[in-house]
């Protein structure tokens, strides 16, 4: 008896073993409850509950991590939730170190250079200990970032690439993945205007702003004011293969993020709050209005692709 | 022949022997030598294009000595003190150098003496000469004042005196000299005898330590070039232990048989011995120089110079572990970022004291330095709120005319689509500072807006509505999370 017990521990032993060699934990999918409250020192808790039980018990510490916007535009957001996981990850660890943002000469140009003091007051990263790289090829930022990511002295890189690179495929996020991995450090890439792809990261969140909420004071809500940051953020790739919508807003006070509890708080705003479909398929919507052409005209521009067909970085550039 | 404009004339400014054997001469006018001889072959003259041929040559002369200075437009100064040991001594070192130039094809006069001066007389006057120590004096006595550097008006008043020679000069007293043809000469023949001293400008930076490598067989590889940097860099390594030192900034000349010199530069930030790692740092600056670095028929010789060195702190490795050694890692990665990308490729912003959005934050090249002590968290409330990408160059956006004067703007179109604004806050005045733009420059109205979609803009407003003037325009600024 005792030595049947013994065996079944050594099967459950190789088993776990095995699932983390592979970054999968299936268990923790069946008793989600047992994990929640002890943490895990390879996985960085966002501190949403529903968030952390979708990502396995959190986002995993040595792995790639996709962080997907839909639009430049958008690029805001996806920046400042990087920022904010950036926080999260200096918060929990014991001597932080810097964190280097790598990004190509396209993305600082089209979407605008990091600005070391927003993040500050978004994030609490003090200037200096934001590095930042910037390459013109995508060759050259891969080549930095794979450098990089073996440092012992960074605490977290963040590569930004924008539209969908032909370089910046299965293979290169696998190099990336493989790399963070045998590091133990985590890796953000943020793609701006980018349609989902291929890619090695066992997570990819797709990160658009949501309205914000008032800002609050004693009085009550302030009107017409625009509070803390909010995301909605849309786990597009997960272990778990669940798909997952969260509206969260990020406080920059207590470096915490917390799930908006009722997200229709905004509701004399006639404007949906949740911008996406959850579905793959149909990730960018188009902005402008659909015109019906008439029969002859259709026909006409025979050649031409309909106006879905167009590629990713025609996406942001849409007119309304 | 080489013709020259001079003094709106056409004249000759150079010819070769077979003209000079027609009775042509130098700084003869081309119109007479062309009556006298219709059939000469005349070439214009290319000041420029010498200089450069000059410099060329004074960068392949680097090869016998680090101190080559030009002299005039047809002339190099080589200082050659203690490098002929290492082409067998005086003599047989000027023959290299002659034998060297004449089989890429110029016709070189050279002169070989303990003193500047003397050695350009004989250079120019007595052609391949090495001029012993103390026998500066027979050399110059028989020639005539031109060997001694001077002006041609000096020379053409010495010549109307009756002085022809050198001799003469140094016969004559020198208090009257000195008064009639100026302080020049006597120095110029005290240099030319030893008895002031003159130092040689050299045209570059003289590095502080330098190791080189003659190859018999000329490379052309890359990784070659490679291997031979750590070489070179592990003879470097003694030196630099010797000293106590490490290098910051390194060069690495490649010299080309047929005379072409490339050079490498890299700078570090920390100072460096490790071969290893030299030898890494010049690997990413070659990768990234891989198209416009042309080993044509190989590099023959190779030299290591660090031209500025720093005190090196060998830090004692603890037992528990390198503490040091992970910052050390940051910054050699910084500088083979730098290496490969250039020096703007890895920076670090730093606060600076500017109230203006895009001057507050300056980006300084990474060195390796990290603000001691943990991320402190600042409190939130002394942070204005500041987006957290900023474009550089602030971005026009249109604002409806209808727009009312003051405040924030309801709709407002950028980057061609068009934004509806739901909640704004502001504005934020930014004055500029007058000490830069002056007290005209107009203020920006800062507004934090929202559009439907629930993305936060920061726009500004330059100036103000005024009465008869055209209304102000909008700026997209950055972008809040």
């Amino acid at each position: 008896m005792a030595s049947c017990a013994v065996a079944r521990d050594a099967v459950f032993a190789l088993r776990r073993e095995i699932a983390r060699i592979e970054g999968t934990l299936p268990q923790r999918l069946d008793t989600p409850g047992a994990t929640d409250d002890a943490g895990d020192a390879a996985r960085l808790r966002i501190g949403v509950a529903g968030f952390d039980r979708l990502l396995g018990g959190g986002l995993a510490r040595a792995a790639l991590t996709e962080i997907h916007g839909h639009e430049t535009r958008e690029c805001g957001s996806v920046s400042g939730f990087a920022l904010a996981l950036a926080s999260l990850l200096l918060e929990q660890a014991k001597e932080p170190g810097p964190v280097l943002w790598v990004g190509m000469s396209e993305v600082f140009r089209e979407a605008g250079f990091p600005h070391a003091t927003g993040g500050q007051a978004l994030s609490g990263i003090a200037p200096e200990r934001l590095l930042i790289a910037e390459a013109a090829r995508i060759a050259d930022v891969l080549w930095v970032t794979e450098e990089a990511i073996p440092l012992q002295r960074l605490a977290a890189v963040v590569v930004e690439v924008r539209g969908n690179p032909d370089k910046l495929d299965l293979t290169a996020t696998r190099r990336l993945h493989r790399r963070a991995q045998a590091a133990g450090r985590p890796v953000l890439l943020l793609r701006q205007a980018a349609q989902a792809q291929a890619t090695a990261a066992p997570v990819r969140l797709v990160v658009s702003p949501a309205p914000s909420t008032p800002r609050h004071t004693f009085a009550g809500p302030l009107e017409a004011s625009i509070g803390r940051p909010a995301f909605t953020v849309s786990v597009d790739k997960c272990p778990a293969a669940l798909p997952g919508l969260f509206t969260l807003e990020w406080n920059p006070d207590e470096c915490l993020f917390t799930e908006r509890a009722n997200p229709e708080i905004r509701a004399a705003n006639p404007v949906a709050v949740v911008s996406l479909s959850g579905g793959r398929t149909d990730i960018a919507p188009a902005a402008g209005q659909v015109v019906a052409f008439s029969k002859k005209g259709a026909s006409g521009a025979g050649g031409q692709p309909a106006s879905r067909q167009h590629g990713a970085d025609r996406g942001p550039r849409r007119t309304g | 022949m080489v013709s020259l404009h001079r003094d709106n004339t056409v004249q000759i400014a150079a010819l070769d022997a077979r003209a000079e054997a027609l009775g042509l001469k130098r700084g003869m006018g081309l119109a007479d030598a062309r009556a006298m001889h219709p059939s000469l072959d005349v070439v214009e003259a290319d000041p420029a294009g010498e200089r450069r041929l000059l410099e060329a040559l004074a960068d392949w002369c680097d090869r016998y000595t680090p101190l080559v200075a030009l002299d005039g437009v047809d002339g190099l100064f080589l200082d050659v003190t203690g490098c002929t040991p290492l082409f067998g001594g005086e003599k047989p070192m000027l023959d290299t150098v002659l034998a060297q130039f004449f089989a890429q094809g110029f016709d070189v006069r050279a002169g070989l003496a303990s003193t500047a001066g003397a050695a350009w007389a004989a250079a120019r006057f007595r052609g391949k000469l090495v001029v012993a120590p103390g026998a500066e004096r027979e050399l110059l006595a028989p020639l005539p004042p031109q060997a001694l550097r001077l002006e041609k008006p000096v020379c053409a008043g010495l010549d109307s005196v009756g002085l022809r020679s050198v001799d003469e000069i140094m016969a004559a007293p020198r208090a009257p000299l000195a008064r009639r043809f100026g302080r020049e000469l006597l120095i110029r023949l005290d240099q030319a005898l030893g008895r002031v001293d003159e130092a040689v400008s050299p045209r570059l930076p003289v590095p502080a330590l330098v190791v080189e490598r003659q190859l018999a067989e000329p490379v052309v590889l890359t990784e070659d070039v490679e291997r031979l940097v750590q070489m070179l860099a592990t003879a470097l390594k003694a030196d630099l232990d010797r000293r106590g030192e490490g290098a910051r900034r390194l060069e690495l000349s490649l010299f080309r048989v047929d005379g072409a010199v490339s050079r490498i530069a890299i700078s570090t930030s920390l100072a460096l011995r490790d071969p290893w790692k030299i030898r890494n740092l010049f690997r990413e600056r070659l990768a990234a120089i891989v198209s416009d670095f042309d080993a044509g028929y190989g590099f023959d010789l190779a030299r290591l110079s660090a031209f500025s060195t720093e005190p090196f702190d060998v830090r004692q490795t603890g037992l528990a572990g390198e503490a040091g050694a992970a910052e050390d890692d940051l910054a050699l990665f910084a500088d083979r970022v730098r290496a490969r990308l250039g020096a703007g490729a890895m920076m670090q912003p730093v606060a600076v004291e500017s109230h203006i959005p895009e001057r507050a934050v300056a980006l300084r090249p990474f060195a390796g330095k990290l603000p001691h002590g943990g991320g402190q968290r600042v409190p939130q409330p002394l942070l204005p709120e500041r987006p957290v990408r900023l474009f550089g160059r602030p971005e026009p956006v249109e604002v409806p005319a209808t727009e009312l004067p003051e405040g924030p703007p309801m709709r407002f179109r950028w980057r061609r689509a068009l934004h509806s604004v739901v909640r704004a806050e502001g504005p934020e005045r930014i004055a500029p500072e007058w000490w830069r733009n002056g007290e005209e420059a107009p203020e920006r109205d800062y507004y934090r807006v929202e559009d439907s979609e629930g993305r936060r803009y920061w726009l500004y407003r330059l100036g103000h509505h005024e009465a008869g003037k055209p209304p102000p325009r909008w700026f997209m600024h950055g972008l809040f999370a």
